[in-house]
């Protein structure tokens, strides 16, 4: 699509351009400037003042109306705070999804590459979940796995006595488990798909004159050229994990019974917002973007490796 | 090459529509008791309704006012998205194809802050907006969508961008045609594939928000759809349709849309790094 280009014989006056070319490159770096500042000052307002708003409130007690310097108590408080141990505890349980996570998306990007009959269909229903909100997700899951809902109901119809999911700490997580394991493998499954469809169909055919089977090339070939993406989709859903389950558990538990499903990112609320602790609330926010951070690091080798197409 | 039709391949073709079938069932499910009276529902939650009634899609949007939620909530996504793909595109255009003096610099700092979670921004953003008396208006709430999405903006639409070929707009340039002419006339019009990507992921990301909408709006009358299904969905437990219905109005437009665009949104979320 190259209509827009000028036609040949308007570059005859090229000429006139690069005898100006020296004031051009001037006006180029000042509109070059220019183009980038809306959003650069939008993001820096927006952003980067909140953050520096954000390290500084973490070293006072704070409602957001009354301020006192308190030094780094909040953060103490947080490392010897019990709850706050629990609660990086819960958020480690809820790592339980991932494994199932990738193994599901493996099993699915395998058999998608196959190309069988309705293989786009399916693609785009493996998708579906992804975007879905949080919320719709943990509803759904809410709903289905409520007392009266139709999970027992289909207990019922076998015979066995209905269960309150929610009231015990281990079921709500597994329901929080089901939730996110429904909704996480389409998305892990295209990314592995793309890896996937990148191998050179050579090597398969090559496999196949050497007499390897459907699993010895899954085994020998398929899942060692996915490894970056393997690395990719465990990489996100542990930063996911960490920072975007507020959505299901802010309508699925509220973080009970008790503290048993609160994560991390649904204690900074609970501390801000139902506390009003807005520092400590701070403190622990700026800890978590660290994990995060340092997580992210260490392991962006993988994701570079990613970045590249 | 031909494809062969083996016993394998009708496994597969099983195998992926039993999968398929856990991700469609409860969505179909949800749809049908949408269109439940409750009574309809207690009979048999599993079977097929008696009669489909819309009585619970005009209760929402007659007593719980999800029609006001709609209405708020296009408006805010529609304008913040409006707003910050035309910042991120020129932004992304000026660093894909001009070289100035701290280009580098203020391309780092997008990068930087791309995946910000949320829980760090929003005590100090309610804090700045409460401030300024924001907090409990449209604007507040756009502002910040529009600052949450620029630094990805700009990141992927400085990579569309890259992707047109330097000689047709240098050709352009020495024609004559400045910075915007260059933009609208070559930039854009080469990169619609691009930009409706873009488009569909900040979108999604937007309509499915929570934390900002439920706490910058605290307002009843000023709800966003999400939240507004969240405290639905909290307050009628009981009500499986009425609860159907609500996550229907919430996540109907996300689906269609996915339906309309997924060729789009495959290649946004294999093409980037990207999971905005």
């Amino acid at each position: 699509m190259t209509q827009s280009v000028a036609p040949l014989s308007d570059l005859k006056r090229s000429g006139r351009g690069v005898s100006k070319k020296g004031s051009l490159t001037r006006q180029n770096n000042r509109i070059g400037l220019l183009a980038t500042l809306p959003a650069f000052l939008v993001v820096a307002c927006l952003l980067f003042l909140p953050i520096c708003y954000a390290v500084g409130i973490s070293f006072y007690k704070t409602d957001g109306v009354t301020f006192k310097f308190i030094w780094l108590k909040n953060y103490l408080s947080i490392f010897t705070s019990p709850i706050v141990h629990q609660v990086f505890v819960t958020n480690l349980k809820f790592l339980i999804a991932i494994p199932f996570v990738i193994l599901l998306a493996t099993l699915c990007s395998v058999l998608l590459y196959e190309k069988i009959f309705g293989w786009k269909f399916f693609r785009v229903v493996f998708f579906l979940p992804t975007v879905l909100s949080t919320s719709v997700i943990g509803l759904m899951f809410r709903s289905a796995f409520s007392f009266e809902g139709p999970v027992n109901a289909g207990l019922a119809k076998l015979h066995h006595a209905p269960i309150n999911f929610f009231s015990s700490g281990n079921t709500a997580i597994f329901v929080v488990l089901l939730a996110l394991i429904w909704s996480g493998f389409g998305y892990a499954s295209i990314i592995l798909l793309a890896g996937l469809m990148a191998i050179d169909p050579d090597i398969f055919s090559a496999a196949e004159v050497d007499g390897a089977g459907w699993w010895q090339k899954v085994r020998f070939i398929t899942v060692p050229s996915i490894r970056g993406q393997l690395a990719f989709v465990a990489i996100i859903n542990i930063l996911y994990t960490f920072t975007s389950l507020f959505g299901f558990i802010f309508v699925m538990t509220a973080g009970g019974p008790l503290y048993s499903t609160t994560t991390l990112d649904y204690l900074i609320f609970q501390k801000a917002f139902s506390s009003n602790d807005m520092g400590q609330g701070s403190a622990l926010a700026i800890l978590v973007f660290g994990i995060i951070s340092a997580l992210t690091l260490t392991q962006s080798r993988y994701l570079t490796g990613k970045a590249r197409d | 090459m031909a494809k062969k039709i083996s016993p394998a391949r009708h496994g597969i073709f099983l195998i992926l529509a039993s999968l398929a079938l856990t991700t469609l069932y409860p969505l179909g499910y949800v749809l049908i008791t949408a269109f439940r009276s409750l009574h309809d529902y207690a009979k048999n939650p599993y079977g097929l309704p008696d009669a489909y009634s819309l009585e619970n899609f005009t209760l929402l949007f007659k007593n719980y006012g999800l029609g006001l939620a709609a209405r708020n909530t296009i408006l805010v996504v529609g304008l913040s998205l409006l707003i910050s793909l035309s910042f991120s595109s020129i932004a992304g255009y000026a660093l894909a194809k001009y070289d100035f003096p701290g280009s580098k610099a203020i391309n780092i700092s997008f990068v930087a802050v791309m995946l910000l979670p949320s829980q760090i921004l929003i005590i100090p953003i309610y804090l700045l907006l409460s401030k300024i008396q924001l907090v409990g208006h449209l604007p507040g709430l756009m502002f910040v969508y529009i600052a949450t999405n620029i630094p990805f903006g700009v990141f992927f639409l400085k990579a569309t961008f890259k992707g047109i070929p330097d000689p047709i707009i240098e050709a352009a340039r020495i024609d004559g045609a400045g910075f915007f002419k260059t933009f609208f006339l070559i930039a854009l019009p080469n990169s619609i594939a691009g930009l409706t990507t873009i488009a569909l992921l900040q979108f999604l990301g937007m309509w499915n928000e929570l934390l900002y909408a439920y706490l910058l709006l605290p307002d009843q009358t000023q709800r966003l759809l999400t939240p507004a299904l969240a405290s639905i969905g909290g307050r009628f437990v009981s009500n499986q349709p009425l609860v159907a219905a609500a996550l229907c109005i919430t996540a109907g437009p996300t689906l269609v849309l996915l339906a309309m665009s997924s060729r789009f949104l495959v290649r946004g979320v294999t093409g980037g790094i990207g999971s905005s």
